[in-house]
């Protein structure tokens, strides 16, 4: 890894180390090989939004071309988002991609992420099943984050109607995940989701 | 250690070294060889001192106080200072006097009006010898002025030295020279001695002596015929001439300038000394050499190192609007402009910028080729645009190119490449020995903000 990367991953994760925000618990860095190259983010769920309470994971690589390159970030922990896909976990966010600046820093990067996931940019979505559910249900879209949140990322609002549906599905023989999936895209309809598993 | 006479100002340096001079028969030095010169003496400034044995002409500091325990041995003299020829009586260079090469000539008339000539028989030729080839500390005592100036603390060390030397040794060692306080010895300053002479007048338009005024060393030593400047206390050269005081005057004004100069200069280092670039996050002066440069951005005050901000210029994977921006900010800057310094204030900032525009345009732009060539920024490339002759050429406004962006709108594209890789070369402060000429973008004034990713090669 060339140097300047390196150099600057060290100084950084001192620096997140130090933040106010990580004495808050709100984001955290971790690191998964000696060649700073690979590591492993976590972001609070933002309060008042679906996700708060949640905890979710980041996968973070370094290129070696950074700071001159955006670093590679994506979800680890499943999330039902518009900008963030619920399958691969990939990100949407202008930042990471041609609007990167060298200045930025692993903790600017989190703070970006933390502040999208409390202003979700429909528009721009990275999953179009989520982005279509936010813009014609935004209830639904609430309940169904809720929900994941509370499933993948330790949020504490439960919702046993949800659980319920899921617990049908899995008894015709679905794996866990695909059935929330499955009942998230169809707006918790059973029916719908049943058809679309079976067809 | 002004008072050493070289050793290779006497004999040649190249017979010394290798017994072998280029010169042969024909050198004028003596040839020796290193073991054939009987003593080679090691002195405290490493120099060496070389010559006949004889005994060093500084006076025993504890001799005059009664009590070296090397006597006869002692290399230093054991005379007292009134049985000396007052050329010999330079008092301890090593003193509080801060200038390393005070020297002045000894030639002077109220020290040849001093000497003593009686005295001066008493020492033998090859010391007389010595004389003349010594250089002596300007804070020289002659003994007319001993005699009227003398402070007390001197009068009680001659007091002891009468004394006899082993009942001294016991009550006398609170005056030993490594707790008295040096400025006892500190006698009248050459100027002071000087100003009680009448031919002041007449020297005023002397010359100084020009050895003296470039490097405060006089190799004609006591023959010399021109005038010793007096020690300037701004920048401790010898170069105040005793009588002029026009050139005084002068002398003082271009020394605080140069000291306002220093302190300006002191004072960008302290503001530079913590500053760090924002993209490497290392402290810029801490870098290594040759790294340790700023690039500052016109239009915003954000600190980069000039490597990783021109690196960021040529991050070719982003938009140009994107990587003309600061990093920090996102205002849009036209060039990086290459400092040593960390600049604070809006009118240093402007200073420097047009310090460097004013740099670069005194060299001819590598485009133009004194008229060969075109170049793609027209009239507002930074360098020189000139035919051989020295005539000066307006270019015009930079050509445009029209090129279909989308299907419905033409935009036009100014063809221009980012300065900043451009003035990498030639520039003092600038090693970078990359060659750049294919790092080409566009460049336009920051209204115009159209861009275009497309490229242009210039050949």
């Amino acid at each position: 890894m060339a140097n300047i990367a390196a150099q600057r991953i060290k100084r950084e994760f001192k620096e997140v180390i130090k933040s106010e925000e990580v004495a808050k618990c709100a984001i955290k860095v971790e690191l998964l090989n000696d060649s700073y190259t690979e590591l492993k983010g976590e972001i609070a769920g933002p309060p008042d939004t679906p996700y708060e309470g949640g905890n979710f994971v980041l996968e973070i690589r370094v290129p070696e071309t950074y700071p001159f390159n955006p670093p590679k970030v994506r979800f680890i922990t499943k999330i039902w988002h518009p900008n963030i896909s619920s399958v691969t976990g990939a990100i949407c966010l202008d930042i990471l991609k041609d609007q990167w600046a060298a200045a930025m820093t692993l903790r600017t990067v989190l703070l970006s992420l933390q502040a999208l996931l409390s202003a979700a940019e429909p528009d721009d979505p990275q999953d179009a099943v989520v982005a279509r559910q936010y813009k014609e249900n935004l209830e639904m879209f609430k309940l169904t984050a809720k929900h994941w949140t509370n499933a993948y990322a330790g949020g504490p609002f439960v919702n046993t109607d949800c659980d319920e549906k899921i617990k049908r599905l899995i008894d015709m023989g679905i794996e866990e995940h695909q059935a929330r999936v499955a009942l998230s895209s169809y707006n918790w309809d059973l029916e719908r989701a049943t058809e679309q598993l079976f067809s | 250690m002004a008072e050493v006479m070289h050793i290779f100002d006497r004999y040649c340096i190249h017979y010394f070294n290798c017994r072998d001079c280029p010169h042969g028969e024909q050198c004028s030095y003596p040839h020796k060889a290193r073991h054939e010169v009987e003593q080679i003496q090691y002195l405290p400034g490493n120099e060496y001192f070389l010559g006949k044995p004889r005994i060093n002409q500084r006076i025993c500091r504890f001799f005059l106080r009664g009590n070296c325990i090397h006597q006869q041995n002692c290399h230093y003299r054991h005379e007292h200072i009134n049985d000396l020829p007052n050329v010999l009586k330079g008092v301890d260079k090593s003193s509080n006097n801060r200038s390393p090469r005070g020297i002045i000539n000894t030639n002077v008339p109220s020290t040849s009006q001093c000497e003593n000539v009686t005295n001066k028989n008493s020492i033998n030729n090859s010391l007389d010898l010595q004389n003349k080839e010594m250089l002596i500390s300007h804070q020289e005592i002659t003994p007319c002025q001993k005699e009227e100036h003398d402070n007390k603390p001197l009068t009680e060390e001659e007091g002891a030295c009468a004394s006899p030397p082993l009942t001294h040794i016991s009550d006398s060692w609170v005056h030993a020279p490594e707790f008295v306080p040096k400025n006892i010895y500190r006698p009248k300053s050459y100027a002071e001695a000087l100003s009680s002479e009448a031919i002041e007048e007449k020297n005023a338009n002397k010359e100084l002596c020009r050895y003296v005024n470039k490097d405060g060393i006089c190799r004609n030593l006591t023959d010399c015929t021109y005038l010793h400047g007096e020690m300037c206390d701004m920048c401790e050269r010898l170069i105040l001439h005793p009588y002029d005081e026009e050139q005084r005057k002068r002398h003082r004004q271009e020394c605080l300038k140069q000291h306002e100069k220093n302190m300006e200069l002191s004072f960008a280092i302290a503001r530079s000394k913590e500053k760090s670039c924002g993209v490497c996050f290392e402290v810029i002066m801490e870098k290594a050499t040759g790294e340790q440069r700023f690039g500052i951005l016109p239009n915003c005050n954000h600190c980069f190192c000039l490597s990783c901000i021109r690196k960021w210029r040529q991050a070719r994977q982003f938009e140009n609007k994107i990587i003309r921006a600061c990093p920090e900010c996102r205002v849009t800057s036209d060039f990086v402009c290459p400092s040593m310094y960390w600049v604070d204030t809006k009118e240093d900032k402007d200073k420097l910028i047009e310090d460097y525009k004013k740099a670069l345009s005194r060299k001819d732009c590598k485009y133009f080729k004194k008229g060969q060539g075109k170049c793609p920024f027209g009239n507002k490339c930074f360098y020189l645009h000139a035919f051989p002759d020295g005539r000066k050429c307006d270019v015009g406004p930079p050509p445009r190119q029209r090129r279909p962006r989308n299907a419905d709108a033409d935009i036009d594209v100014l063809q221009v490449m980012l300065w900043d890789f451009l003035d990498e070369r030639d520039f003092p402060w600038q090693s970078l020995a990359e060659d750049l000429e294919d790092l080409v973008s566009f460049f336009t004034d920051s209204e115009e903000s159209d861009w275009s990713d497309y490229e242009i090669l210039f050949d």
